[in-house]
């Protein structure tokens, strides 16, 4: 199952009844199709909606599937209050990409992330889901967003095959339709890879 | 050949490796973190068209009496609760372990370590060391299927109850797990020590020749993760590690390895049951001596310094993570909103909340153990002890003021599930003892907070069969309750009026507690999601600003904005129930509360 000895350690955040699970779905089961060994914890408290989610996904050679302070590789933050909430799992050098409407983040968190060579995208992906009339979807423009940068098992293809065996019926192609949108953001930015 | 294998829960790898082995009657009761076990159970059953019989039992005492008359009458059956659930099924596993069975038990008992949605810690296998029961404790959802299917084979074989304890970072983790068909599980269960012989081990044991200064024994998620540990700090070539499966009774190759090394970590979740076990003093650093947290998960942090630490000690520890405190620093400058639990914007519960605190706010209000606990929030809940303990402790409190010729309202609340699970007992008996209270029955005809599950008065079986329905109404007038009013709690007008009639009569030396069942579907069914009361009404309109409806209601569609200094609704969240103009302290200028009154009581039926 050890491919490569490839380990990636990736932490998702967001807000209960937003799509953070499905997310996380789509990234375990992306890695197990492409061989990896893939574990996935799921964090969501007491409330039912509305309350901060968790997801943690490790693959690779790991054998638990949680993450320590400053470890992770990757932090996709589905809502801003929740990426400040995970940043502490975020490694130096490590990648994240935040949903927010903001062109930029506070400047004391600015220089953090230049401090520890944190890469930081930031993606109005609330606003490319309301666009496409499926507001539940801006998990998929985060996704799209992340799988421009081909990491390990997570291409664009590989995604997209996930999405397409998970998501059923009418929501489909909006989903696909808010995850190319957010694949072609990256692309549009010219982020070299 | 190759294997099918699909990524799922750790609930649902026990379950396949329940469905596997050959299980023949399932019989739970739901709670976090085991409630998805039974619907695993139903599902491959399904797939693999067998003839399994499950059930959501009213309470847990029920699930394995069940369980436990099929196995003693030859079948293959388990009982599935989490770690309190299993309080509650005392009496029969006390009696019922030493009897010999015909078929086969298990019992699978998911703990809380933290705790994340319980009331207490409390270690399952500590209570199989006492009474004498094998317990497995499985580290991945992986290994929970292996285990899973070795357990049941486990108790058929030796005729006796076994136990298998997940913990929630167990049961909720994600993995893919191969799927056999029935009867042929390849189990594989690594349990001793870890990498013996092994180049590509991370944990390469110092050859026998030379003695380790430094083992390490492992149970359960804490093992994964003590792996990834020692992985990280690159110890792995120093120290030995023993994995432990059965956790009771424990092997003689544990007790040999424990001789093997010069001292020894242990750890393991929740309580210090393998270190009880093993005993040797100051050999041992663990969860006695302070090295190990007494209380609280072991995550990985808390793993990691733990180790570290350890590693030092004896010499050993080269790497040493130090955390970055500019990550804080940086944070103290920004505003993070906070998420505390809160109950769905729109939950019938909240209205029942809002009216009981508002109608007597110097009441006192014993809560129970559910979604509604969240009521917390609202100033009305005070205490949460076990399910079913809020009737019986308004009783106690009931006693405890009219010994003083006090006269203090005390209104209890409880769900629909946790009623038929732990209420009737309690309510009978202060119904006989003429105990003066108010019990609140919030019925959203459903077991909301695990999930969903059906209750006695859904009518549906556990696979979606219908079934016969038992209406609280009927068991509560059965018992002789004089007082029983039922309505819907988005009527706040009427929903304060009988809370005030109930007083009134408690206060006039009525014979029995007073019941008012407050009746409205969970948002979350299917049924709940198209309900919405109001067509339009405009909150923000003569907003003051003054947070009452944020403090006192706390429903997370309210948000406050701070550039206009006024209330905003968050239109994504909100589902328009309009019970928030009734905590508005501007309602009773014409818009909230005195215009609708009419409109709403006039639909009421009692």
């Amino acid at each position: 199952m050890k491919k490569n000895g490839l380990k990636l350690e990736m932490v998702c955040a967001g807000v209960g009844g937003r799509g953070v699970l499905l997310a996380s779905t789509i990234l375990i089961e992306t890695a197990v199709r492409a061989g990896y060994h893939a574990m996935a914890s799921d964090e969501y408290g007491m409330s039912q909606r509305g309350g901060s989610v968790v997801s943690l996904v490790k693959i690779g050679t790991s054998q638990s599937p949680l993450i320590g302070r400053e470890n992770a590789d990757i932090l996709l933050a589905f809502e801003e209050s929740e990426f400040y909430r995970n940043l502490v799992f975020l490694r130096k050098g490590g990648m994240a990409i935040v949903n927010t409407s903001k062109d930029m983040l506070p400047d004391n968190i600015t220089t953090l992330l230049a401090e520890r060579n944190n890469k930081c995208f930031l993606i109005s992906a609330d606003d490319i889901a309301k666009e496409k009339g499926m507001m539940q979807a801006s998990n998929m423009a985060i996704l799209g967003f992340f799988s421009y940068f081909r990491i390990g098992p997570y291409t664009f293809e590989a995604i997209l095959d996930t999405l397409r065996e998970r998501t059923k019926g009418k929501f489909l192609e909006k989903n696909v339709d808010v995850f190319q949108t957010g694949y072609k953001k990256a692309k549009d930015k010219g982020i070299a890879l | 050949m190759k294997v099918p294998a699909e990524v799922m829960v750790g609930n649902f790898a026990i379950a396949r490796g329940l469905v596997e082995a050959g299980l023949e009657l399932a019989a739970a009761y739901p709670g976090t973190p085991s409630s998805e076990i039974l619907p695993g159970i139903v599902e491959f059953n399904k797939r693999e068209k067998g003839n399994i019989h499950t059930e959501w039992s009213t309470n847990e005492r029920c699930a394995m009496e069940v369980a436990f008359g099929a196995a003693l009458a030859g079948k293959k059956a388990v009982c599935i609760m989490k770690q309190v659930g299993l309080n509650v099924a005392f009496p029969p596993l006390m009696r019922g372990r030493g009897k010999v069975l015909e078929g086969a038990l298990v019992i699978v008992s998911c703990d809380d370590p933290g705790p994340q949605s319980s009331q207490t810690e409390q270690d399952t296998r500590l209570l199989c060391t006492l009474f004498n029961i094998p317990v497995f404790d499985p580290a991945s959802p992986r290994e929970a299927a292996d285990i899973a299917y070795y357990a049941l084979a486990y108790s058929f074989q030796r005729k006796t109850p076994v136990i298998i304890r997940s913990t929630h970072r167990v049961s909720h983790a994600r993995e893919a797990v191969e799927l056999f068909p029935p009867g042929t599980r390849q189990v594989v269960l690594s349990s001793g020590v870890m990498g013996q012989g092994s180049k590509k081990s991370a944990i390469r044991n110092p050859q026998s020749a030379i003695r380790a200064k430094l083992g390490i024994i492992t149970s359960g998620m804490s093992h994964s993760i003590t792996m990834d540990v020692i992985s990280e700090l690159g110890i792995g070539d120093q120290i030995s590690l023993y994995k432990v499966v059965r956790v009771f009774p424990l092997e003689k190759q544990l007790i040999d390895f424990v001789e093997s090394v010069d001292r020894v970590l242990i750890v393991e979740e929740t309580d210090a049951t393998l270190e009880m076990q093993i005993g040797r003093g100051n050999k041992v650093f663990g969860r006695i001596n302070g090295y190990v947290p007494g209380a609280g998960e072991l995550t990985y942090d808390v793993v990691r310094s733990v180790v570290e630490r350890i590693a030092k000690e004896t010499g050993i520890g080269k790497k040493v993570f130090v955390p970055d405190s500019r990550i804080e620093e940086a944070l103290q400058g920004v505003t993070v909103s906070p998420r505390p639990p809160k109950l769905c914007a729109g939950c019938p519960h909240r209205a029942s909340f809002h009216a009981m605190s508002y109608a007597y706010p110097e009441a006192v209000f014993p809560g129970d153990i559910g979604c509604y606990t969240l009521g917390i929030a609202q100033g009305a809940v005070d205490t949460c002890i076990d399910m079913g303990g809020g009737v019986t402790l308004a009783a106690g409190f009931y006693d405890t003021f009219s010994q003083d010729n006090n006269v203090v309202p005390i209104i209890a609340s409880v769900g629909d599930s946790t009623f038929f699970h732990a209420c009737l007992p309690p309510l009978y008996d202060a119904i006989e003892k003429r105990k003066r209270f108010i019990l609140v029955i919030m019925d959203n005809s459903t077991t909301a907070m695990t999930g969903m599950q059906p209750t006695p008065q859904s009518g549906i079986t556990a696979d979606g069969t219908p079934t016969n329905s038992l209406k609280i109404e009927d068991v509560v007038r059965g018992l002789g309750i004089e007082f029983l009013r039922v309505l819907d709690p988005y009527d706040m007008p009427l929903m304060l009026n009988t809370l005030k009639e109930a007083q009134t009569y408690l206060e006039k030396k009525g014979n029995t507690p007073a019941v008012i069942i407050a009746r409205r579907v969970c948002l979350l069914t299917g049924k709940g999601k198209s309900q919405q009361f109001l067509e339009s009404i405009d909150l923000e309109e003569d907003c003051t600003g003054c947070k009452t409806c944020i403090t006192r209601f706390g429903c997370p569609a309210l948000l406050f904005d701070e550039e206009n200094k006024k209330v905003k609704i968050d239109d994504a969240l909100c589902i328009k129930c309009g019970i928030c103009l009734y905590v508005c302290p501007r309602t009773e200028k014409g818009k909230g509360l005195s215009k609708l009154r009419g409109k709403r009581t006039a639909k009421q039926k009692t």
